[in-house]
């Protein structure tokens, strides 16, 4: 059998719940904001005022990671930075890469599409990065 | 860069999970320095040395030079 969570120190464990609870926070405020500006369910004064505290709880999420990044485990620092790097690139890759190909007359692509891209091969990268340092549990 | 991590680990009979809470890392990177496959930073080599009472160079060594 092999340990894949013993990466994170309690440190480790409470700053990425801090940084948790902002982006949880946020994803919530997002959806409740696109879905009210969508339907035109708020006047646009409350909807600005949804966007603005959308916004702003992404920031104080960003601020919540590079306090995470900061005070990380070196190792995983490693793994984070590594796997920031993947969804990075492969993000930016995605996007000229489909440029172009829209160009050919592939389909065209929403703005946010790139992003998932990004999220999905930092997740990918993540779980590459923690199950490398993996520890086997006779290695004790 | 090869290290004595694991045999000065056993000789003081500490469990990665021991060392890992002196330093102030992770296991698993206690584990990843002593299989060789992650070098620590300058601070955290200087950190083991002092907690087993030893220069740097008595530690860490460069590849084939133990």
């Amino acid at each position: 059998m092999a340990t894949c969570n013993a990466l994170y120190t309690p440190r480790d464990v409470q700053n990425m719940r801090v940084f948790n609870y902002w982006f949880l926070s946020a994803m919530v405020f997002f959806l409740v904001a696109t879905f009210a500006i969508k339907r035109e369910l708020v006047v646009p004064a409350l909807g600005w005022t949804l966007t603005a505290l959308s916004v702003g709880l992404l920031v104080m999420g960003v601020r919540a990671y590079i306090v995470f990044i900061r005070n990380a485990d070196e190792l995983l620092r490693k793994v984070q930075l590594e796997a920031l790097a993947l969804g990075f690139g492969a993000g930016m890759v995605f996007m000229l890469g489909w440029r172009l190909c829209e160009r050919l007359g592939a389909l065209k692509l929403d703005v946010s599409d790139p992003i998932i891209v990004m999220m999905l091969v930092f997740a990918v990268g993540q779980y590459i990065g923690i199950r490398r340092y993996c520890v086997k549990d006779d290695e004790q | 860069m090869t290290n004595r991590l694991r045999v000065l680990r056993a000789e003081n009979r500490w469990s990665q999970a021991e060392v890992a809470d002196r330093l102030g890392v992770s296991r698993q990177t206690v584990n990843a320095i002593e299989t060789g496959k992650y070098d620590p930073s300058l601070p955290l080599a200087f950190a083991i040395a002092r907690l087993f009472a030893l220069r740097i160079e008595d530690v860490f060594s460069p590849d084939g030079h133990h």
